[in-house]
């Protein structure tokens, strides 16, 4: 019989304390796996929402990519950018605060956008009506994309017409130019209270008024294949070094370093302790086990089996023990891992397509070697006893 | 006729080499309230075939020598020789596999392994030095039908009475044909029919040409062996040859 049949039928015979062992692995397996999602979740899904815009790099005009100062002249820098041979694409994002007027309501803090025509087709997606048409930007009133939050508060479908006044100040003396929806869309980039608009370029500066200039927030850009982004990113720096150009690799490291790196810890402290727990479970419940085998293993170490078999028996129980506690807890984090995602993500201020916890199988494969290292960590002291124990002494004392 | 042929083939035996031969053996346990010495200057030698009882009342020394002889526990002064290799010159991996492959134990509390069957437990140590499976089927079954338990070889010790797990450990013991049988109170656990099984199956298993050395109060398994020693404070008080009638 091996030493793993041998650990399988221990614990097996054993079934109360077996599966008491397995499920306290499978719950703590299953915090130790959320965490490793909660610290990974975020960047992997920011990520995937980055790229999913269609471009892989974006100019800004700081250091700081969270709070932005507009690009002046910015049609000028996007057609300099677009001639660059790594640079296949540029659009420019404008984005100001406004008020929507609307069915004798005012509804504030709305985000109205303009985006480069063609760019829309990644920036949302239309659910009631169409994108503006290339021949509508000529029509009156201009067009208007909103979000569904903004439509289902201001009671708009397409057709509807809509007075928008920028907020330049607190208190913005701009007049109200009127709109007209064209279509509802959901925008990528929205949280689940964000009231957004869109609308074309002319649009955006007659809402703007004279006090606009030519200003972006961001430029938006896409690298050709055989460049990729880094060579794309670093021709932008060279071109305009007044400017900065960071690929979407290089965002998700500076988020990472700073916006994300709170998660980071809290999950690094969690993993550790979570960890903790189930190598005091495993190295408890073995040495217990141990402990009321005494007499047993002296009297195999008595028959001449050796210490190796002993302590190889012992890693097996304690790996079959972690092994399908770790494989049970799984299944059980992506559950938790669910509900806790949909609690965060209800959180002011994030994207609705951002997700905390992301299934990675790599993040699965380092929750069950860590889980695999605890068991063996956690079986050490147990072996420690089984292999060293005086043979003679604990014959003679487990039969007193 | 009996007592002439037994005594005959003793003499005999002491011709070969001993299994094993003690010189001088001391064992000193340290203790809080300072050291006891459990055996002091103990010498004995058994040899092939030989069936030795070791009686005398609790705390004699008697389980310490058996298991200084059994290559479990080591002496504080003293020499031991098994089959003429000075243990004390042995690693513990080589003890351990002298006590696989030469020595069986029997012990007052079978400590059988309760996950496994009887054929299980026959079975692991012969598994541990690597026999076949064929002939370890074989085995397995000719040792349980020879302690007459072939009808229960798959129930577990839990399902098995106290004589019936006392004989598989004595199969268990045997499994990997050892020239040494060393038995710690075997009985003390049984009642007086159940006891006297086992010193049938003794006999037995002396008669097959296995030496064993018993340590027990039961008069009559000591009365059994052909050599009774019988000890007091750690030492022999008297070995001499058991006369049957």
């Amino acid at each position: 019989m091996t030493s793993r049949a041998l650990a399988w039928r221990t614990m097996t015979a054993e079934r109360a304390r077996g599966g008491l062992a397995i499920a306290g692995v499978a719950v703590i397996g299953a915090l130790l796996f959320d965490m490793l999602l909660l610290s990974h979740g975020l960047l992997v899904s920011y990520r995937a929402l980055l790229e999913s815009a269609g471009y892989d790099v974006r100019v800004v005009a700081t250091d700081n990519v969270i709070v932005r100062m507009p690009i002046p002249n910015a049609t000028a820098i996007a057609g300099a950018i677009e001639r660059l041979p790594e640079i296949r694409e540029v659009a420019i994002l404008r984005r100001a605060r406004a008020a929507v007027l609307a069915s004798g309501r005012s509804l504030q803090d709305v985000t109205l956008l303009s985006i480069s025509a063609g760019a829309e087709r990644h920036a949302w997606r239309i659910v009631a009506g169409s994108n503006p048409g290339p021949d509508e930007q000529a029509i009156e009133p201009p067009p208007l994309v909103v979000n569904r939050k903004l439509a289902e508060a201001a009671s708009l479908s397409p057709g509807s017409i809509v007075r928008v006044r920028v907020a330049l100040a607190a208190a913005s003396a701009l007049p109200a130019v009127p709109f007209r929806v064209v279509g509802i869309g959901d925008f990528l980039f929205d949280t689940a209270d964000d009231l957004t608009a869109s609308t074309s370029v002319g649009g955006f500066v007659r809402a703007k008024a004279a006090g606009s200039g030519d200003e972006a927030e961001v430029l938006l850009v896409a690298s050709r294949p055989e460049f990729g982004p880094a060579a794309a990113a670093a021709a932008i720096q060279r071109l305009r070094p007044d400017l900065r150009a960071y690929s979407n690799e290089q965002l998700v490291a500076q988020i990472n370093e700073n916006g994300f790196a709170y998660f980071r810890q809290i999950s690094f402290v969690l993993s550790s302790i979570t960890l903790g727990f189930a190598f005091l479970l495993v190295a408890t419940l073995l040495t217990v086990s141990v402990n009321q085998q005494l007499g047993q293993v002296a009297a195999l170490r008595a028959l001449g089996i050796p210490r190796r078999r002993i302590a190889a028996t012992l890693l097996w129980e304690s790996a079959l023990l972690v092994g399908v506690g770790g494989l049970l807890s799984i299944p059980l984090g992506w559950a938790l891992a669910s509900v806790l995602d949909r609690i965060l993500r209800d959180m002011p201020g994030i994207s609705e397509r951002v997700h905390f916890f992301v299934f990675e199988p790599a993040t699965a494969a380092v929750h069950l070697g860590l889980l695999a290292a605890t068991g063996l960590a956690a079986a050490a002291y147990p072996v420690w006893i089984a292999t060293r124990l005086p043979i003679a002494a604990t014959l003679r004392l487990e039969t007193l | 006729m009996v007592d002439s042929l037994t005594h005959f083939s003793e003499a005999q035996a002491r011709l070969v080499t001993p299994i094993v031969e003690g010189r001088g053996l001391t064992r000193t346990f340290p203790m809080p309230s300072g050291p006891v010495t459990a055996l002091r200057e103990v010498s004995i030698d058994v040899s092939p075939g030989e069936y030795v009882a070791i009686t005398g009342p609790s705390g004699c020394g008697k389980s310490t020598l058996l298991h200084l002889l059994g290559c479990v526990d080591a002496p504080t002064s003293g020499s031991l020789l098994f089959e003429g290799h000075d243990v004390s010159r042995l690693s513990e991996s080589a003890r351990s596999r002298i006590r696989l492959t030469r020595i069986g134990f029997i012990f007052q509390r079978f400590f059988l392994l309760p996950m496994l069957d009887a054929w299980e437990n026959v079975e692991l140590p012969q598994a541990e030095i690597g026999v076949g499976s064929q002939d370890r089927r074989q085995r397995t079954r000719e040792l349980l039908e020879y302690v007459g338990l072939g009808d229960r070889a798959h129930h577990r010790p839990s399902q098995l009475s106290g004589g019936e797990m006392q004989r598989v450990a004595i199969a268990r013991a045997l499994a990997n044909r050892p020239a040494l049988l060393l038995a710690d109170e075997p009985t003390g656990e049984l009642d007086e029919d159940t006891g006297g099984q086992i010193a049938d199956l003794f006999d037995r298993v002396h008669a097959d040409g296995t030496a064993i050395i018993v340590v027990t109060h039961n008069q009559l398994l000591a009365g059994r062996a052909k050599r009774h020693l019988a000890m007091k404070r750690g030492t022999v008080e008297s070995a001499a040859p058991v006369m049957t009638s």
